[in-house]
């Protein structure tokens, strides 16, 4: 039998069995001395979906990957609920009046989990040859911004810019720029190195046991910089494939924690009415789910076409029908998220309003006469929310005359098919924002021409549109910023290559037995505090 | 015997060849990027991708890919798994022992209980008990396995907390020792009664017609007549007559119930090899997904071959046909 793996047994709670357990292990010499630590206490459960590709969080965003990995390594900063960074492996940081060079001191006394010392040289080296090589959410950023890292002295880094970027402190998270130990990394290719499987960071947690289908265990650093830290004595992901399972399986107390990325919809009402359970809603990291029209087609190079699209599909339906109430209707092209940045006068509730009749008189001035025309209308099958709104919008679309060919693909081909060969009218996607505008949004509108997954793919084009991204970007001064956004907003919200359907709001849910469980902006980090009590 | 064995041997060999080359060939022309699929959700930037397709060979010709491919099977080495960035081999062992202990109960369970009914079923033929097997049968054999799993899923994991709904041992760790096992059997008693059910009502099926046939020939009368007991007659002479062809069904069918394991290990989270292959095609890990296939279509072979040696053993006109 597999997944037999002599491995002791974390749990907490003293029973008979227990007890016998570990002492049969001893005895018959099976078990390595006991992995966790006497100063931990508990082990937490967290649902995973699937086994991620790789532990490195350097050259990957997936989203599993960033739970496990986010508990190990460390990031210069973290975020806080409030976009704030807060210090992780840097301790303070000074930007210069230019918004271009970035100088982090750096904690001391940290240690890598294989024993050796952290230093700068491990952040120049992540920081250089991984992240900004590697990592697909900031590699293009740092190339874009011609990054280039200087180490002083072991316990200063030095960034410096080509330009100025405002989100650059929010994109040194674990999430982005996970700081990775040279001594591992320098020499083997970076992509199969087999620390990417057995990662070694300087993080709360170690890397402890991979049953590759089952579960993957961390356990506690006991070396960890901030002393007394962590308090779990382990953490176990246990990968439940069927997202069907993952609620039952909370609810029963098998499972501690499921984040809203796992959680199905239509059975957040139940989490919600758990009294055993404590759900965070509202502090998140803004998403939106949107409509992206092909406007090199023939009929989506008409304006009136999409603007007849935006005013024959019922927003507040899909909010209530597809995501269960858990959504606001668009508001605009970057949503509701960033409260700094909208545009009343522009939003979509203004402009926009449910309204079939005038969608009918603006598909005839474009000039398309009703029943004549069927939408392609490819979307990721595996999304159970996408075929929702397909459904909805199919039937909105009926009411004025046109009709909706749904094209429900496997992930691959979808992005073949819209990414790459822009084979579509309209079809449907979802972007998180990563904590600012710039670092999610702006790929949906920037000009692009190449054919990478979850990048325009509408074709839309427009310099001023660049222009103001750029300024939304570069800014250091929110004011501006917001300025630059607005301004966007009156553009995009008129040319519509995209319309917005609903802003999303995720529910993470733990059990009540563990206590400050999402400190950070993203539930999955920051977990050094997290106590388990009962 | 032996000669006989041999030639159907060789006559596998050409079969698996051909099985390799185009499952190779079906892969390689599906639409689909594993490479998109393993850099996650953003755009990366394009040497990123050129460097891991250079890795992983996908940017060569694909009659070259091929080549590479056979020439590395012949040597045992089933290539390296892109998603999961380790030896296609050890991933396939690793899950290999839960596939073999899901899908051998199944079949087990399946085959005794399938026959046992069957064999009821014509003893009792004509009357309710019989109607009823067949009714049951019928309602069986038309259930998908995976939507099965849902539904006991529902009323024995959800509704009435019985058996667990989905894993492999308890989370938190499982007991040491006999209490262990038996815990453990609590989270096989689902999955393999899914993947059953369709084998045991199409066995069920099978055996009843087998034994009504012989149940009517003269040796039956003739023992009957000699005053052997009635085990003797059903057991001894019938059912040993009318095995033959529930052992072909049987045989033939652990190739599907191999592939089936796919759909019910994911649904109960079975941590086996269906559920790798169900994986693996999600991601293009076009590796796992070849060896994979390529192990169902040996195990099809061999157990075809096992069937027709032990059929030619239960019944040695066969030998002529």
């Amino acid at each position: 039998m597999p997944n037999q793996v002599p491995f002791p047994d974390f749990q907490p709670t003293i029973n008979r069995r227990r007890v016998m357990g570990s002492a049969l292990a001893l005895a018959g010499g099976l078990a390595a001395p006991p992995l966790w630590a006497a100063g931990g206490k508990g082990t937490a459960v967290l649902a995973i979906d699937a086994d991620p590709p790789t532990l490195n969080l350097g050259t990957t965003s997936d989203f599993a990957a960033g739970d496990i990995s986010a508990k190990i390594l460390e990031g210069l900063v973290w975020l806080d609920k409030d976009y704030n960074p807060k210090p992780a492996l840097a301790t303070a940081w000074t930007v210069s009046p230019d918004g271009k060079t970035y100088r982090f001191t750096l904690r001391r006394g940290v240690k890598w989990h294989d024993g050796r010392e952290f230093t700068s040289a491990d952040v120049r080296y992540s920081l250089m040859e991984i992240v900004g090589k590697l990592h697909p959410r900031a590699a293009p950023v740092f190339k874009n911004l011609g990054v280039e890292v200087d180490a002083p002295d072991a316990g200063t880094v030095v960034v410096r810019l080509q330009k100025p970027y405002a989100p650059f402190l929010a994109q040194m998270t674990v999430f982005d720029a996970p700081i990775l130990p040279r001594h591992i990394y320098e020499g083997p290719a970076v992509v199969t190195n087999p620390a990417n499987q057995r990662p070694v960071g300087t993080g709360p947690f170690k890397f402890g046991e991979w049953k590759r289908g089952t579960s993957i265990t961390l356990v506690r650093n006991e070396q960890y910089w901030d002393a007394g830290k962590p308090y779990l004595e382990a953490i176990i992901f246990q990968i439940i494939p069927q997202a069907a399972n993952r609620v039952p399986a909370l609810q029963a107390g098998e499972v501690d924690e499921l984040l809203d990325f796992y959680t199905p919809k239509p059975e957040v009402p139940r989490i919600l009415a758990d009294k055993k359970l404590y759900a965070r809603r509202g502090v998140n990291i803004p998403a939106v789910y949107f409509m992206m029209f092909n406007v090199r087609s023939p009929l989506f190079a008409n304006k009136d076409a999409r603007h007849a699209l935006a005013f024959a599909i019922d927003r507040p339906r899909l909010v209530k029908q597809v995501m269960n109430g858990l959504a606001r209707p668009g508001y605009g092209a970057f949503g509701d998220g960033f409260k700094w940045l909208l545009n009343e006068e522009a939003s979509y509730a203004k402009k926009y309003p449910f309204d079939p009749a005038k969608a009918k008189a603006l598909l005839a001035k474009a000039g398309v006469k009703p029943d004549t025309v069927t939408l392609r209308m490819p979307f990721d099958a595996a999304r159970a929310q996408m075929r929702g709104q397909a459904q909805i919008i199919q039937e909105n679309l009926r009411a004025i005359g046109l009709e909706v060919s749904l094209q429900p693909l496997e992930r691959s081909v979808y992005y073949d098919r819209v990414f790459a060969k822009h084979d579509f009218d309209v079809t449907l996607g979802s972007y998180f924002s990563a904590g600012d505008p710039a670092i999610g949004y702006t790929r949906l509108y920037s000009t692009y021409t190449g054919t990478s997954p979850n990048t325009n793919a509408s074709g839309y084009a427009n310099p001023k549109v660049d222009e103001l991204l750029s300024q939304g970007a570069t800014l250091s001064d929110r004011a501006a910023r917001a300025k630059a956004y607005r301004e966007l907003q009156a553009i995009l919200n008129e040319d519509l290559p995209t319309l917005v359907l609903f802003d999303e709001e995720t529910v993470d849910t733990a059990s009540l037995k563990l206590q400050n469980v999402f400190p950070a902006l993203d539930a999955r980090d920051q977990w050094a505090g997290v106590k388990m009590v009962g | 015997m032996a000669a006989f064995i041999l030639r159907r041997v060789l006559h596998a060999l050409p079969l698996l060849l051909a099985v390799v080359v185009l499952n190779f060939l079906l892969i390689a022309f599906t639409p689909g990027d594993p490479i998109t699929l393993l850099v996650g959700d953003f755009p990366a930037p394009p040497e990123y991708l050129a460097q891991m397709r250079s890795e992983y060979g996908l940017d060569q010709p694909v009659w070259v890919q091929l080549g590479h491919y056979l020439w590395k099977v012949l040597h045992g080495d089933f290539g390296y798994s892109f998603a999961a960035q380790q030896p296609v081999s050890s991933l396939i062992l690793d899950r290999l022992g839960a596939t073999l202990e899901l899908t051998l109960t199944a079949l087990l369970f399946a085959s005794v209980v399938g026959i046992a009914l069957g064999v009821i079923a014509a003893m009792r033929a004509g009357k309710p008990l019989d109607g009823g097997i067949q009714a049951l049968g019928s309602i069986g054999y038309s259930v998908p396995d995976f939507w099965l799993g849902q539904l006991l899923i529902l009323a024995f994991a959800i509704g009435l907390g019985w058996l667990p709904s989905q894993g492999y041992n308890p989370i938190r760790g499982a007991a040491p020792g006999w209490e262990g096992f038996v815990q453990h059997l609590h989270y096989l008693v689902l999955p393999a009664f899914a993947l059953s059910l369709r084998y045991l009502t199409l066995i069920t099926r099978i055996t009843r017609a087998a034994m009504l046939e012989v149940l009517h020939a003269d040796y039956i009368l003739a023992s009957r007549a000699r005053g052997a007991g009635e085990w003797t007659v059903i057991v001894g002479h019938a059912l040993r007559n009318a095995g033959a062809p529930v052992l072909t069904v049987i045989g033939y069918n652990v190739g599907f119930v191999l592939a089936g394991s796919a759909l019910v290990e994911t649904v109960f989270g079975w941590p086996g090899i269906g559920r790798l292959l169900y994986e693996s095609i999600s991601k293009r890990d076009y590796p796992v997904m070849l060896a994979i296939l390529l192990m169902v279509s040996a195990t099809v072979v061999v157990a075809n071959l096992l069937t027709d040696v032990l059929h030619r053993w239960l019944d040695p006109r066969v030998e002529r046909a």
